[in-house]
């Protein structure tokens, strides 16, 4: 009976939500948005058919893995700084909070801007630096867009991660430290056997909650990429509104179908990810 | 819970409608409150704007109004999302309606308008509304574009009048490019925003269409050259900014313009608004360089439009109504820097000289096919994809041939 309430609010915002998405999937409307009818599986046979899909599939697994995996590196370095006291460290966590207080939309303006070919600070500051002969179309050069998104990615996707380190290096207690001083432990050593074990459910929180979150980005990807036509760089996100609202599909239904790939892919890739983990931790 | 909203609100309209009935024995209840859809053309007028209009609605006719002032960039998602949730706005101003006409959501002019305001409407945006041959959609106001060029940078490279044909128009471009140090000839914003604008100027320039009767010509031999033209622009004579097939209009093309690094683009009223304000630009407007003899451009006209819902005819009616009087509508013109769509709008504003060169070209401008449901679909087409065209190692020819492919199938079926 004490279940009750909590049940009925997983209904109400995860299970109804859910249904009406399942429902518009198997369902056609015209372009205005009006149903027209039950297709069955039509949408998922013709979501296949799109050409794109190779390339959004593509972009997805690249922009989740790289971003993931360097977050992830990135923030186990700065955890390890922050943990340490030093004078300003409260200044330098306060600072770091930043980006992730910023809305996304506003992060995302700001790079377009840092990024731009002719107001962009990024390539007279290259270019004064040596690194760049000429200047760079960060955002119009089809072998720079998805770098300058990831980096975004990154950048916004630091401090969660770091914070979440960081309470985990927090937690661990003092004593194993100290015996692994007495044993004659280098520092190396130390953070290769007790720290990082000691820290891999933190770890584990991080990169499942970070794949999840960078999955279902969309405003990084939106904004840094509207000005460039067709789907080249998009993830299945944007390419669901686009499907939807942007492009000569203007398909709810279809969208709705990829819609519901989209939460299974996650799930399932959640679900490898912390099987692969549980074997290997198995192993060790 | 929502089964007791569910029943208590359908208590509520049954004891309406059993009131109603006795009242007057009409079927169908009127409504007593409508919802209105806006999109926001810009943050200092449109909200309050319409805010103010719904108050006196509301003071003269004891209905209320539902005001929501919409985004540009989400407001397709939004009525959608309403529509598919059969939740329809009473009233709704878009840019596109003849696909709410064809889905038999809307009320025709004659349900929900009187004569009078109906023949205010200036020739061209009554046609412009029209989905087979019934008017849907109602201007709600208009803008039309006009060559804009830098003075200066023109006075500098030694060009003396803005060019009136394509050839003027190379080497004047050629001219500024040569200035150096950045200096741009002509800003081309072929990136999906709104390139549909954009080529729908240059190919009635060079005598090209999208349709010609019921058919579509969107790869007609006059189209290829006129895209092989810009795509020359970018590539051949090199006189635009870089990357042009991935330049949007307003933080792109507009926004060197207004810094000063440009010599020529497309622009429009508001463009004019903002280089007044900054005052850092000392440019002129001109008719649009042509091919074909004479200078054609474009005109945008967007809509309102009334969606057909059980006893909301005569409240809409009188919304349309109060909009339409020659002051009101005037006021919100001239308040957001747009043009007329009135017989009456338009004597009204003459008086204002900086209007003249749009006001002088609306009577010989185009629309784009917004009366074709399909066109809903070929212009994201068109804005996904001609941006491909003009970039190095793109191909007009495939890019036409695939936009008339999607525009035939668009208007075969859905």
């Amino acid at each position: 009976m004490w279940l009750g309430p909590s049940l009925a609010l997983i209904g109400a915002v995860v299970a109804y939500p859910a249904a009406l998405l399942i429902r518009a999937s198997l369902s056609q409307y015209s372009v205005t948005g009006l149903y027209q009818g039950s297709v069955g599986l039509r949408n998922y046979a013709r979501l296949l058919r799109q050409e794109a899909l190779t390339t959004v599939v593509a972009n997805t697994l690249v922009w989740v893995t790289v971003i993931v995996m360097v977050t992830l590196m990135l923030s186990l370095g700065l955890a390890q700084f922050l943990d340490k006291s030093f004078p300003g460290r409260r200044l330098v966590r306060w600072a770091l909070i930043v980006p992730w207080a910023a809305s996304l939309i506003m992060t995302s303006k700001l790079f377009v801007w840092i990024y731009d070919y002719y107001f962009g600070i990024l390539n007279p500051m290259l270019q004064s630096l040596g690194v760049l002969h000429h200047p760079v179309d960060w955002l119009g050069d089809d072998s720079t867009v998805m770098g300058a998104m990831i980096t975004v990615g990154i950048f916004v996707s630091l401090p969660f991660t770091t914070y979440v380190l960081l309470a985990g290096l927090q937690a661990i207690p003092a004593d194993v430290f100290e015996a692994a001083r007495v044993d004659g432990a280098s520092a190396w050593r130390t953070y290769r056997s007790v720290t990082f074990p000691l820290l891999r459910p933190a770890l584990l929180v991080a990169a499942v909650l970070n794949i999840i979150y960078v999955f279902n980005s969309f405003p990084i990807v939106w904004t840094l990429n509207d000005r460039n036509p067709g789907f080249g760089h998009d993830t299945m996100i944007t390419y669901m509104y686009k499907i939807a609202f942007k492009s000569s599909l203007r398909d709810v239904g279809l969208a709705a179908a990829l819609g519901v790939v989209n939460v299974l892919l996650i799930l399932l890739a959640v679900l490898v990810y912390l099987r692969s983990v549980r074997w290997r931790a198995q192993e060790a | 819970m929502r089964r007791r909203r569910l029943t208590s609100l359908s208590l509520v309209s049954a004891v309406a409608v059993l009131l109603l009935i006795g009242c007057d024995g009409k079927p169908g209840a009127a409504v007593t409150s409508i919802k209105v859809v806006i999109a926001d053309y810009s943050k200092d007028h449109t909200r309050p704007f319409w805010q103010r209009l719904s108050e006196t609605y509301t003071k003269q006719t004891g209905i209320k109004i539902d005001l929501q002032v919409v985004d540009w960039n989400s407001i397709d998602q939004q009525i959608t999302t309403m529509i598919q949730n059969n939740q329809p706005p009473d009233v709704l101003n878009l840019n596109s309606f003849s696909s709410y006409a064809k889905d038999g959501l809307l009320h025709s002019a004659d349900q929900v308008m009187s004569v009078k305001t109906r023949d205010d409407f200036l020739a061209t945006f009554t046609r412009g509304g029209e989905y087979q041959g019934t008017l849907y959609g109602f201007p709600i106001l208009s803008s039309a574009r006009a060559f804009f060029y830098n003075k200066d940078l023109l006075a500098r490279a030694g060009v003396g009048a803005p060019p009136k044909t394509w050839d003027e128009f190379v080497k004047a471009a050629q001219r500024v490019q040569a200035l150096g140090k950045g200096t741009i000839g002509y800003a081309l914003p072929l990136g999906p925003e709104e390139a549909q604008a954009e080529w729908s100027i240059w190919m009635w320039n060079n005598g090209g269409d999208w349709k010609s009767g019921d058919q579509w010509t969107i790869n007609s031999d006059k189209n290829l050259q006129t895209l092989q033209f810009l795509s020359d622009l970018a590539n051949k004579h090199r006189v635009t900014q870089v990357n042009p097939g991935r330049t949007n209009r307003t933080d792109g093309a507009f926004q060197l313009f207004k810094d000063g690094k440009v010599g020529m683009v497309m622009g429009f009223s508001p463009l004019a608004k903002q280089l007044d304000t900054e005052g850092k630009v000392n440019y002129g407007v001109a008719e649009m360089p042509t091919n074909a003899g004479t200078a054609v451009t474009l005109a945008v006209e967007d809509y309102l439009m009334a969606f057909k819902k059980p006893g909301n005819q005569d409240a809409v009616t009188k919304f349309l109504e109060l909009y339409y009087q020659p002051e009101t509508i005037t006021r919100w013109i001239s308040a957001e820097g747009f043009l007329p769509v009135t017989k009456s709008g338009l004597d009204r504003m003459r008086a204002d000289p900086t209007l003249k060169p749009y006001l002088d070209a609306l009577p010989n401008a185009k629309l784009v096919p917004t009366t074709d449901p399909a066109w809903d679909k070929v212009k994201l087409e068109v804005q996904q994809n001609i941006g491909l065209a003009v970039q190095p190692g793109g191909s007009p020819k495939q890019v036409l041939d695939q936009l008339q492919r999607n525009a035939t199938t668009a208007a075969g079926g859905r």
